[in-house]
This record gives structure tokens, sequence and C-alpha cells, in this order.
């Protein structure tokens, strides 16, 4: 079941900031939603819950949502939900980030992050491009399509966030788009259940900036796409990571070289795998261990001082 | 079993928040929705709608709603039976 509009308005919205600047169509009010109706499911007050967000499209939604809220630098937004974090334990912190904000200025914070594993619900929200700015090639615009600063196409290879969180050993990784909205809702109940550092990449459209140069102008017929370039992949098979997200556009002219298709074993399907893809129940995040060793400096300091 | 209702629903559209991009009225299985010469949904089919909520999914600006009876806004609403 889907929450009601008109309760998520008056429950968790700010009215007056509504409605949102993001272009018609733009996937990203089908994330907050979904964050939303994900927050309302698990039952958590308002108060216990901050929105830290970066720069960007993104960035925005943290003034739209009526939680706690930093909008921060650009990039730096891991940065902020740690000290945010380590200063209040018990907060459920999402930070949302767009694909530039986490891979491109804030990849080295991200990384930080994901390996000291601070428990935190990050969002990354891949549209292939930086949108903010005017459509300018980010780490993850696929090989052959065409930006505002590639006029002639991309010829770099996209950066894989899932072989990047693998590496730096996140308990919780899944990718999601904005056409499966119903998996969404739950990938994200799932990750703010998992204690240490739970990442989403989501992908999303930029209808606007990167459909408009690459024959898909219609935010319908994007997110329509996202079925055909995804597949559900099951961790329970798939003992390693698959392949790079997107990593040819469907219509590059030399998009299909060896260069661009096969990375280091990866399979010439240009598909990417959707669904929850690592999960580990049994870790523990950075602020738990770091209180329970104040609290046993503690007690050692106390026996000293019964002994002398 | 799960019970399919029809010509019970009501599709409220807020055209203060709309921003007529057409998801709604591109993911609607059931044909309820369309568009009017402003690229506005309208609901010609409203009897047909089987509250699968796809285009209050997809809706990125919150502009649209379906009501059911049980919902206290509908216009048969009859109370908490």
């Amino acid at each position: 079941m889907k929450l009601q509009t008109s309760q998520i308005l008056k429950d968790y919205m700010r009215s007056e900031m509504l409605p949102t600047t993001w272009c018609p169509g733009c996937g990203l009010g089908i994330i907050m939603s979904s964050i939303v109706q994900a927050i309302h499911y698990q039952g958590l007050d308002k108060d216990e819950v901050a929105m830290v967000s970066g720069i960007g499209c993104t960035g925005r939604m943290s003034g739209y949502t009526d939680f706690n809220s930093i909008h921060t630098t650009h990039g730096r937004a891991p940065t902020f939900a740690t000290g945010l974090k380590m200063a209040r334990p018990n907060m459920k912190i999402f930070t949302i980030m767009g694909d530039g904000d986490a891979m491109s200025i804030g990849g080295n914070h991200l990384i930080s992050a994901m390996r000291r594993n601070i428990d935190m619900t990050a969002i990354v929200v891949n549209n292939s491009i930086y949108g903010l700015t005017g459509g300018q090639s980010s780490p993850t615009t696929p090989t052959g399509s065409k930006t505002t600063t590639a006029k002639h196409r991309t010829i770099e290879r996209p950066m894989n966030l899932e072989v990047l969180a693998r590496a730096a050993g996140v308990p919780f990784f899944a990718r999601a788009t904005v056409n499966h909205t119903a998996s969404l809702v739950k990938m994200v109940e799932r990750a703010m259940n998992i204690s240490g550092f739970s990442i989403i990449e989501i992908i999303s459209n930029c209808h606007v900036l990167y459909g408009k140069m690459n024959q898909r102008p219609e935010a319908s017929d994007m997110i329509a796409d996202m079925d055909n370039d995804t597949y559900r992949s099951n961790p329970a098979l798939e003992k390693r990571s698959s392949q790079a997200v997107r990593i040819t556009s469907p219509d590059a002219p030399f998009g299909d070289s060896e260069d661009s298709k096969n990375v280091d074993g990866f399979e010439a399907d240009d598909r990417t795998g959707r669904g929850i893809i690592i999960e580990n129940k049994g870790s523990v995040d950075f602020s738990a261990r770091y209180y329970s060793m104040l609290e046993y400096l503690k007690n050692q300091k106390e026996k000293a001082g019964d002994l002398s | 079993m799960i019970e399919v209702r029809h010509g019970v629903f009501e599709i409220r559209v807020n055209k203060d928040y709309c921003k007529a991009c057409g998801l709604c009225t591109a993911w609607c299985p059931q044909n309820v929705l369309a568009e009017d010469e402003e690229d506005y949904p309208i609901t010609p089919g409203l009897k047909n709608c089987i509250n699968c909520k796809l285009c209050e999914r997809h809706c990125p600006d919150f502009a649209i709603e379906i009501l059911p009876p049980e919902h206290p806004e509908h216009s048969k609403y009859k109370g908490v039976l």
C-alpha cells in the first residue's frame, strides 16, 4: 500500500516550499516521496530523523522535507553527517547526494565515510549528468552519450559505485530506479535498519538535459527505459559485482568497442543489476564502537583508581 | 484475495503543484487519465479506476491523489463504520 499523498503533504513536507523547483517529470520527487514513506512505515518520529544534503538538484530535498535538515557544501554531505552522528548517536541520518556530489567532488569524503562505517543511509541519485549547472559530463555519464562538454560523445568509462562500495566494505548496497517505486520504498526501509553505512544508488532521469541530447526528451520514455536498462539481480547468485552502470549508451556509434564493453571480466551485457546487492546484518557502526571504547577506557581508569 | 473495485474511487489533481509532466497519464494501466489541451491530467475514464496508485507513485510533485471511499475527503464518505 502507498501512503496517501495528502498525509505525506500534511505530516512530512514543508508545504510552503512547494511546488518544487525541479523540472517537470524529474525523478527526485519520486525519490523524496519514497524516503518519506519508508520513514513513515518504520514508525520514526520526525525529530529523530535528519536529512543532510549537498549541492545540486538533490540538495534541495532537505529543504522540502520537514525533518532536521542541513544543506551543506558541495560533496561534504557525508562529512557533516559524520559529525552529526557522533554528536547525536540515536539519530537516523539520511545523506542525499547526486552523482556529481558523491562521486566526483565528494568522492574521497564518501570513501572515508564508507570505510569508517558510520551509521547513515546514503542515497546517491544517479542521473548520469550534472543537472543543475547545465548538463556537463559527470563520473557516471555512459560511454557514447552526448553532453554539453562532450559534444562528440563521451569516451570515458562511467564509475561503478558498487565496486567502490564493495572495496570500502560497506554493509549494505542496493541499486534502485525511479521506475520501480515500490521496491525503492522497501530498500530504504531495509537500509535504515542496518547498523553502519548503507548506500542506495538510485538511477534517476534527467530528460531535460541528458535526455534531450540523447534522443529521450520525454520523462515517461526515459523512466520506462529503465525497465530495459536494468535487470533484477539476485545477490545469492552473483558472488562478484557484474558490470558498471549503463556502460554504453544505447545509441552509441562507437560504444560497442572492446574497451567500452569488456571491463576486466564484465560481460558484454550492458544492463545494470538492480536490487539489494550487499546486505550484512551483523555490522556494528562507528559511533557504537566509539562509545563502547569510551566506556571501556572509563572502566579501566576506575579500576586503576581503586587499586592505588 | 484482493477484491478489485470499480467506479468508487475519486481522483483529485492539485493544479497548484502539477507541472503537466505526463507521467501519471503514461503509467495509467486502465486508461483512466488523459491530458487536456494544457497537458494537465483529466479523468475521462474514472469508472475504470482500480486504485493501483501507479499515478500517485510516479507523481514527482504530490499533485495527484486517489481517494478511496474510506477517505474523509471522498464525496460519498459515510464515516467510520
